[in-house]
């Protein structure tokens, strides 16, 4: 039976454009500094899941679980919490320097987002929120038939798995809670938006990068030709976002963790841009198949010579210089190359192209990459 | 299966809006065919929207962009590219994205090829610092007819009998906030997090506009209209595309939609189950595309706006913006 511990603290975000964002996150243990988002939770369909809570910060925390059936605190069913007759929490929460225990068995397999429930308005959008992912009961990662999302003969096996949490940020109402003084939300304008709580391009680099302490999630999505790659969103903010992957499709198999299915009738379908609403979670496969193009089997163009094309503008690119999976070219002088092995980039990003800026700076926010590598490690998209 | 060869330019031009206000765009428009020496003619004059590309399923498609560069702008050398929007197992160096292959400097030519196997409706953008050139009106059409068509001889939206029509419009839908096109004209910065639209467009006009005949001489750089007209009994194929930065939702007054595909996918489930289904409302986010047909009723006159009725509106006021007009007419 798992037991998880979530410590609610506070620290600082760093974005790409300088500026350091006061937050409060989940850590996992009392010497680990909040992160952006919390702790992914890995559990498993039919086993009780133990989450406790400890609040470091100066005002009550809880945490809620949507989705979960039967959810106990402190032994009891959840129920609101109020202060001087007005609702503080929609379930029980922690005090300041307090602790809360929270139980639940989940039913369905499935992704999920955890959140706090108290204050929701404000400490949802100063990050206390994560991702829950329920492996169903008859998981096997080693057995293909076996490694789903939903169970077998569900046709939801895939071979590689990302999550991908949205948020936004308006740095005024994070600066005035650091400083203790009043803001109205209803004056929410964010200025940065996030995948998993980093911002493009910071969203391409590794997992757990030294200079980001409290950020330790990457989004970059890599992948084979061919490969099912489940990628699943979770809506953590309190806007809706459009996401778009170039180069393929995705199917989308469950939505709030329901696999799309009635009876025998496969209810899944394919979208090129899959609207991720607040609270709301997306399981989807994407798969790249390609065109069939290699140097025996050229394209039906002729590449231009670089020097009189726009490559890496910026000073870099993510391009190989080829047109072909695998194969290096040549990058115009002076420009810096990130590709590795001739890999294929694919930019996944909010068609609401404001939220693909940095305070309005492109490139920025929520913007990612699908990498598609001619070889790749298979120990590359576990979670 | 034909060869298509088109040329698209890049450059600039103007607007104009019901309430006497014109806005200053970056756009692509049609040089097909135009004599090398006479291409720069063409500098100033893009269009909102950029031309229709309409290809069938299996066509192998040439589409070579130009840079004409900004007449009114001419300090600035942005590139461009042309992003065929939801293209299928794209190569990057067709993908339209500078960021993984390449753009396309002033003056200088670049052809994108495409054999696109699934039909549907799509969208085509410049994906050159994308939140300002979209914004600045460098959006288009795209739609792939099914083989079925060839094959019937009749008109089908995919490959699918049920998806049978006579005649399809486009409800292309943009915003359009004067700010930024005002400083983008005047060699100014804009912060995008302060978007604010005053403008609602259909297929780049805002009504009362939108009834009027495609290449109206009113509005010279907006060809098209979003007037649709149609006999009792006809199946109309409506084509919604998203390509603003926000939500919309559109609903006609009257008339019940059956939608039929989304982002150009059959809506048809994993085992070919029929997962088609009825709308009065089409919620559409940025970035998609919904194909619905309708049969016209009886002889009338039926809106079509959306539901979000703040943006049925010029700059905020007068009652216009995205809104048009079905007009079904009796058999003759
Ligand atoms: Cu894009
Ligand atoms: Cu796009």
């Amino acid at each position: 039976m798992p037991v998880i511990n979530l410590w609610a603290k506070d620290g600082y975000l760093s974005t790409p454009d300088g500026n350091s964002i006061y937050f409060w996150g989940f850590a996992k243990s009392e010497s680990d500094p909040a992160q952006l988002p919390g702790p992914y939770i890995i559990a498993k369909q039919g086993e009780t899941v133990t989450v406790n809570l400890y609040n470091t910060l100066s005002e009550p925390v809880s945490i809620t679980f949507p989705g979960q059936p039967g959810v106990t605190a402190g032994g009891q069913p959840v129920r609101p919490q109020y202060s001087d007759g007005k609702l503080l929490s929609f379930v029980n929460h922690a005090e300041p320097g307090g602790m809360m225990s929270y139980n639940f068995t989940p039913t369905n397999p499935g992704t999920f987002i955890y959140e706090s429930a108290t204050n929701p308005h404000k400490q949802v959008p100063m990050g206390l929120y994560g991702g829950l992912v329920i492996r169903p009961a008859d998981f096997k990662p080693e057995i293909k038939e076996y490694k789903t999302a939903y169970g077998a003969g569900t046709n939801t096996e895939f071979d590689r798995e990302y999550l991908l949490i949205t948020g936004e940020i308006d740095p005024y109402l994070h600066r005035a809670v650091e400083n203790g003084k009043p803001y109205l939300v209803s004056k929410y304008l964010p200025r940065y938006w996030t995948l998993n709580g980093r911002c493009a391009p910071d969203t391409m680099l590794m997992d757990r990068v030294d200079y980001l302490p409290h950020q330790p999630y990457g989004s970059m999505v890599m992948g084979l030709p061919g490969e099912k790659i489940l990628m699943r969103y979770v809506g953590a903010g309190i806007e809706n976002h459009p996401l778009h992957p170039h180069g393929a499709h995705t199917r989308v198999v469950a939505v709030d963790g329901r696999l799309l299915r009635n009876g025998s009738i496969d209810l899944s379908y394919k979208r090129f841009t899959v609207l991720v609403g607040a609270g709301r979670t997306c399981d989807q496969i994407y798969q790249w198949h390609g065109l069939g193009y290699t140097p025996q089997n050229p394209i039906p163009t002729t590449l231009p010579n670089l020097r009189n094309m726009g490559v890496g503008d910026a000073g870099w690119t993510m391009w190989s210089g080829s047109p072909y999976l695998g194969v290096k070219g040549d990058i115009p002088v002076g420009v810096v190359s990130y590709n590795e092995f001739g890999e294929y980039y694919f930019m996944l990003h909010s068609h609401e192209e404001l939220q693909i800026t940095n305070w309005g700076e492109f490139p920025g926010g929520m913007m990612t990459m699908v990498a598609i590598y001619p070889s790749l490690s298979p120990d590359v998209g576990l979670l | 299966m034909a060869t298509v060869k088109k040329r698209f330019g890049a450059t600039d031009g103007w607007v104009n809006m019901p309430d006497g206000t014109s806005h200053y765009i970056f756009g692509f428009v049609d040089i097909t065919g135009v004599p090398e020496n006479q291409i720069f003619q063409y500098r100033g004059k893009a269009t909102l929207l950029a031309p229709l590309l309409e290809v069938y399923e299996g066509d192998e498609v040439y589409l070579t962009l130009t840079n004409l560069g900004f007449p009114g702008r001419p300090d600035l050398d942005d590139t461009h590219t042309i992003h065929w929007h939801g293209f299928p197992n794209q190569i990057p160096l067709w993908d339209g994205v500078p960021e993984t292959s390449l753009s396309v400097p002033v003056g200088r030519d670049f052809t994108y090829y495409y054999k696109p196997l699934d039909p549907g409706t799509y969208i085509y953008h410049c994906h050159f610092e994308p939140v300002e050139h979209i914004q600045m009106g460098m959006v288009g059409p795209l739609t792939v007819h099914p083989q079925l068509e060839k094959d019937l001889g009749r008109k089908f939206a995919y490959n699918d009998e049920n998806t049978a029509f006579d005649l399809e419009a486009l409800i292309f839908l943009t915003e359009l906030d004067p700010k930024p096109h005002h400083l983008v004209a005047s060699v100014q910065a804009f912060d995008w997090t302060e978007y604010r639209p005053q403008y609602w467009l259909i297929s780049g006009r805002s009504y009362p506009d939108t009834v009027k005949p495609a290449n109206d001489p009113s509005l010279p750089q907006q060809p098209f209209s979003a007037l649709i007209e149609a006999y009792e009994g006809e199946k109309v194929l409506l084509r919604f595309v998203n390509i603003g930065f926000q939500q919309h939702c559109i609903q006609v007054l009257g008339i019940p939609l059956k939608v039929v595909g989304l982002d150009a996918r059959l809506l048809r489930g994993y085992n070919g189950e029929d997962i088609s289904y009825g709308r009065d409302v089409i919620y559409i986010a940025a970035g998609q595309t919904v194909d619905a047909i309708f049969t016209a009723p009886r002889a009338g006159i039926y809106p079509l706006y959306n539901r979000n009725h703040n943006k049925n509106t010029i700059a905020g006021t007068a009652f216009g913006g995205m809104v048009t007009e079905i007009r079904v007419l009796s058999k003759p």
